[in-house]
Order: structure tokens, then sequence, then C-alpha cells
């Protein structure tokens, strides 16, 4: 109901979208129960939706390729098995979901926007996102899933895993993203 | 089969994820920040929406439960790990994704990024890692077990304080409060 979206939209134009209310349902509200609505139809047709996996089921179908003998020897890379799971499919879906909403969408996403006032350059924000990136695959494996599989997944599931990995998300994310945005006053 | 399920739950997933704009590293930087919470409140939403779903679903239709062990130090160390990277970075391992889709540039660096940190975990796993995983595992727990409470009963007290918890917090603080 405010009216302060114009002032966010000349920088992010996106971030307008939460603010408009269409018939009396804010935006997260509608996609958030249409998105839970896709998560309990996943576990009612084949399981729990999760990404993580599938980034070192990569490395594994990478090093069945270059190096045999030490992927059949790794504990982890056996765990993990191939590509040819659902999930694979899900991250499949997920690049193309991606592509056909912003097709779709008046307005299209920036190729590159700043996020911090830490980040002051596109090589700054190349190099957070690579780092980020690192960080967050390194910690799912750590925890045995993400977002979609520890926190979406897991809590709906009202797995207690999913509320411990939850917590330690926020608590070094909202430190983290706040510290990196004083850093740059 | 499960394949074409998950491929069309994935595309479900990723034009959602793009419109709420989850795919939006500055919009994920914000909430986190507590700046706006639209995307903290679009997660609360799908979970309270989909454990009633599910637990409700449960008791007509056969599902696919897939509880995740809860070993604390590695979920906990793990999440920790993770928040880190999504506070840098500003995606998730599926948001990245989505963005690479819609076009973005860092999307690309984060997926390479989240490749570089599966390999890097996989070389270390057996050495390091698996040992110290599983410390505390108190195996797959739920809310329901820890309760001694029907799961269904849980589902719906969970969703009802998700659902009230989004209604009340605001989606901009700082609009409120100006």
């Amino acid at each position: 109901m405010q009216g302060g979206s114009n002032t966010n939209a000349i920088s992010e134009p996106l971030v307008t979208a939460h603010v408009v209310r269409t018939q009396g349902l804010p935006r997260w509200a509608l996609l958030g129960a249409l998105f839970g609505l896709v998560s309990a139809t996943s576990i009612a047709l084949w399981g729990p939706i999760g990404v993580s996996g599938t980034y070192p089921r990569f490395i594994g179908a990478l090093l069945r390729q270059l190096a045999p003998g030490y992927a059949e020897a790794n504990p982890y890379l056996v765990k993990m098995g191939g590509l040819a799971k659902p999930e694979t499919f899900l991250v499949l879906g997920l690049l193309i979901g991606g592509f056909a909403a912003s097709r779709f969408s008046a307005r299209r996403a920036p190729r590159v926007e700043l996020i911090h006032s830490s980040e002051t350059s596109t090589a700054a924000r190349y190099r957070d996102a690579f780092l980020g990136g690192f960080l967050i695959i390194f910690g799912a494996r750590l925890a045995g899933g993400c977002t979609s599989g520890h926190i979406i997944s897991g809590i709906t599931q009202l797995s207690v895993s999913g509320f411990i990995f939850a917590a330690g998300v926020f608590a070094s994310g909202i430190l983290t993203a706040r510290v990196l945005q004083k850093g740059g006053r | 089969m499960d394949q074409l399920s998950a491929l069309l739950v994935g595309l479900a997933m990723g034009v959602l994820l793009q419109r709420v704009g989850a795919s939006s590293p500055a919009l994920i930087a914000r909430n986190l920040r507590l700046e706006n919470l639209s995307i903290i409140k679009f997660m609360a939403t799908a979970i309270g929406v989909g454990t009633i779903m599910v637990y409700l679903a449960s008791l007509w239709l056969p599902m696919h439960f897939e509880i995740r062990p809860a070993y604390v130090l590695g979920v906990l160390g793990g999440g920790l790990v993770f928040g880190v990277g999504f506070g840098v970075g500003g995606y998730c391992p599926g948001t990245c994704v989505v963005g690479l889709g819609e076009g973005r540039k860092d999307a690309l660096l984060a997926l390479v990024g989240g490749v570089f940190g599966a390999l890097a975990f996989t070389l270390l796993f057996e050495a390091l890692l698996a040992p110290v995983m599983k410390v505390l595992d108190l195996g797959k727990l739920t809310l329901a077990d820890v309760l001694h409470l029907p799961a269904l009963l849980v589902a719906f007290l969970l969703g009802a304080l998700f659902f009230a918890a989004v209604a009340w917090l605001p989606t901009e603080p700082h609009h409120l409060s100006r």
C-alpha cells in the first residue's frame, strides 16, 4: 500500500514487483502459495525438491570421463550417483523457466546489478558471485541440502534438519549482508 | 516419468522464482539486510502452504517423503557457510540457474563457483569432512517426533504460525518506520 515503489524503480527494476498488490493479495503471497503447491505436488509425484546435489553429480559425471579410477574410488561420488535422476531434470527446468519467464516479462532482468555498497565495480560483482557460489555449494553439501532441499522441502516435511540449516543460513547471511553494506560507506 | 514431472516442477519453480524476484541477487541482499522481506515472506508462505498440503494429501495418497538426517554439527556448520555465500553472492544453488536463464552474467559466475565448491567438497570429503560431519547425529527426526504430536496437527500449527508471521511483518520495514 506504500507509494515508495518509484524510488526503487531506477536502480532495481525487479524490486518494484513486491510492492504492487494485485486483487488484494500481495505478489509474494500469491506466488508463494503457488510455489508451496508445486513443492507439495513434487512430493506427491516423485520426491521433495532439491538442487545442490546436482553439482557434485555433475563433478562425478566429469571425473568418470577424465579420471574413472578416482571417480570409482571416491565414496562421495559413489554415494551421490549419476546424473540420470529427477533432480537433474528439475535443474534443467529451472533454467528453462527462468528463460521463459523473462522472455514473457515486460521488464528484462539487468545483465549485472551491484548488490552491496562495498561492491563498486562489475569485476567486484563477478568476484562476489563466484565466491558466493563456491561457499553455498560447499556449505550445502556439508549440510546435505540447500535452500530447496533443507529449507523449503525440509521444513515442509517438518524435518528438524531443515530448521537447523535455516537458523544457520539466516544468522550468518544477515550478518554478512549487513557487514558488506557498511564496508562500502 | 519421474524425469518429466521433475522437469515440469523445475519449470514452474523457475517461472515463480523469476517472477517474485528471487533470482535478483540485489533483492536477496536487501532481504538479508532486512530492508525488504518479500522473498523471506514468499518462502514462509510456500512452506506454510506446502506443509499443510502434503500432510493433508498423505491422508489419501502415498507421498514420497524423504526426511534428511539432522547431524547437528554438519547441518549447522554447513548452514553458516551457506549463509556467508548467500550474503556475499546473493544467489542460492537454484536461483543462479534461474538467473542464468534470465541472462544474468554474474549468475554464470555463481554457477561456476558452485561447480568448484562441489569439486573442493568432493576432494576433501573422505579425509576431512566425513568424520566431522556426522557429529551429534539425531537421525531423520521431524518436529512431530520431537513434540509427540500427529504430523498433520503440527503441519497446521506451523502453517498458521508462518501465515501469522507473514501477515504481521511489514514487507518494507523501512517504509513503515519512516
